[in-house]
């Protein structure tokens, strides 16, 4: 590898500014000793899905895991520089971590319900911060397992464990249990790597109908998912993010080298 | 050739060829199988022992109090219950703290600290339970005449609810001490399997009760504890078991006596410290008497067992 290589100029094409929800600036992570991310400034387009891409290792879910205080659970893990949520800065120890996940949640690559039965699996997340009748609850649920393309599979097993259900139904049923707290961004960590195709193809119908109201950003190993559901894209390599700009473009008309290699199948 | 004796051939075939398999096969199965001569035996032999003792006394032997070798009328009920209360309260004391030490050694210590807590632990499950009996005996039990029962008893009015619950004779050789000696003792075997089992949730599920928002009470309480409730119960109840049956300890400080427990501070016994002391010099419907506490010991674990299958069967998650 030559040095040219290993220095890479990054190519960000934003959305319009007053669309976007959450950027980071100069963002830089460390685990413990080793930095992992390097001077990542990414914007988010409110609204809308943004993908990350990119080869294993490359800092995507170590970015992803930055915008709701995730590394916060592990001593050594620490951020510098800014993450802004509405214009607001996450990072540093003012910020209440628990208000900012309420607001910004998350699904995993493996379907994580908690044992308890469906119906209050969706309910957690909510009777944590509010009091509600059991009917304003009961549409809650109703109204977030429907947005999730589950209610038709479970209506009628509401009571039964969570952990009861497949392994594509787990994972709407955590998108159930994320969206039902209203929140305005909502991470994916690769979401779909654990599923079939099937249920792979429900979780994407189910992100294109949330994105009305919901910030979405994803990240995949699945290049295709990415071209197919993603309105931005961004691709990083190394830690730091490469090209960042509308999914159209930088599919079709990368403007980096290193950006048309990886997607082009030529390293990753 | 029919189907059945080509396949009897060939199995005869395969054992010249290879009698590893089968000779591996029938040991494990004479192995399984002695566990059970051997638990059947053993009640056959409770049985044939105590015979005397049940047959003479009958249901009574369960609820009448009375342990006289002079008039030989024995009643196992002072034994049964001592051992019962002894079991629960010591469980009701270890239970808590040994989920607060895991929950603190998985969720929130460093760990630097962690590993030396992990350590003394499993170091304390190790010391043998006479050890234990010691300390309580010349060290827990004056301390706690001393500076408990003897302020309870000049300042509480023996007459109200309190006094009486709390009065007994100010040795420190009671049933709360020996109690607390046994919570003692299960509580480094309960902490370490509890650590074990929240250790074997996987990182994901945490993650996930945070991402909601949670705080860490909430994550231990309604997702982490929720998670592992299945085990906690298998393990509680081996607690309780080992509590139950608990000795030497017990012996040491129980007080051994065979009045029926009438207040927390007051010397009693188990029916395992029972056998344990008088064994020695029994003979007759007093030793069959003692063996029939021995079933009954044994009855009273078994029912412990059966409560656990049913519990555990009954969690839907």
């Amino acid at each position: 590898m030559s040095d040219t290589e290993t220095e890479f100029k990054s190519v960000i094409t934003p959305p319009p500014g007053d669309q976007i929800v959450l950027e980071t600036r100069k963002l830089n992570f460390f685990y413990g000793t080793h930095q992992s991310l390097f001077d990542v400034s990414i914007p988010v387009k409110r609204n809308g899905i943004t993908a990350l891409i990119g080869p294993s290792g490359c800092g995507k879910s170590t970015l992803l895991r930055t915008m709701n205080r995730m590394y916060d659970l592990y001593p050594g893990q620490r951020a510098e520089g800014e993450i802004l949520i509405d214009g607001e800065n996450i990072v540093g120890s003012k910020v209440d971590v628990t208000a900012l996940r309420a607001k910004v949640g998350m699904v995993f690559q493996k379907p994580t319900p908690f044992p308890m039965s469906i119906y209050d699996n969706v309910a957690f997340g909510v009777k944590l911060y509010h009091k509600k009748s059991k009917s304003e609850m009961d549409e809650v649920v109703e109204t977030s397992l429907r947005r999730a393309a589950l209610w038709d599979e479970v209506k009628d097993k509401l009571n039964k464990s969570g952990l009861s259900l497949s392994g594509g139904q787990q994972q709407r049923l955590c998108v159930a249990r994320g969206i039902a707290v209203q929140p305005e961004i909502l991470l994916l960590d690769e979401p779909a790597s654990a599923l079939d195709p099937v249920s792979t193809a429900k979780l994407e119908d189910t992100l294109e109908e949330l994105k009305r109201d919901i910030t979405i950003i994803i990240v995949t190993h699945n290049l295709q998912q990415a071209a197919r559901l993603s309105d931005y894209t961004g691709f990083m390599y190394l830690g730091k993010l490469i090209e960042f700009g509308p999914t159209e473009t930088l599919f079709v008309n990368p403007k980096c080298e290193k950006t048309s290699d990886y997607i082009g199948g030529r390293f990753g | 050739m029919s189907l059945q004796s080509a396949r009897q051939s060939s199995f005869l075939a395969r054992f010249l060829a290879d009698p590893a398999d089968p000779i591996f096969r029938s040991l494990a199965f004479a192995a399984a199988t002695m566990l059970l001569v051997t638990l059947g035996g053993l009640i056959i032999a409770l049985i044939i022992g105590g015979w005397p003792a049940l047959s003479k006394f009958g249901l009574s032997f369960l609820f009448t109090n009375s342990w006289n070798p002079v008039t030989e009328v024995y009643g196992a009920a002072g034994p049964i219950v001592g051992t019962l209360i002894t079991a629960l309260l010591s469980l009701a004391i270890a239970l808590p703290i040994a989920v607060c030490v895991s929950v603190f050694l998985t969720q929130y210590c460093p760990k630097v600290i962690a590993q030396p807590i992990s350590t003394a632990i499993e170091l304390l499950a190790g010391i043998p339970s006479i050890v234990y009996g010691m300390w309580g005996l010349f060290v827990f039990a004056p301390w706690f005449a001393k500076t408990v029962q003897l302020p309870i008893l000049t300042n509480l009015d023996p007459e109200s609810f309190w006094g009486k619950l709390l009065s007994g004779v100010p040795n420190g050789a009671n049933i709360f001490t020996a109690s607390i000696v046994l919570a003692i003792m299960i509580l480094p075997y309960m902490a370490a399997v509890f650590r074990e089992l929240f250790r074997s949730i996987p990182p994901h599920v945490r993650e996930a009760a945070f991402g909601l928002g949670c705080t860490s009470f909430e994550v231990v309480g309604s997702v982490l504890i929720p998670y592992v409730k299945k085990g906690m119960i298998g393990v509680v109840m081996l607690g309780f078991g080992r509590a139950l049956g608990e000795t030497m300890a017990v012996t040491f400080i129980i007080g051994n006596s065979h009045r029926f427990p009438d207040s927390l501070f007051a010397s009693g016994s188990t029916l395992a410290s029972t056998i344990a002391n008088e064994f020695n010099e029994a003979q007759g419907l007093h030793l069959a008497s003692l063996i029939g506490l021995g079933l009954v010991l044994f009855l009273i674990t078994f029912i412990v067992l059966a409560i656990a299958r049913t519990l555990l069967s009954s969690q839907r998650y």
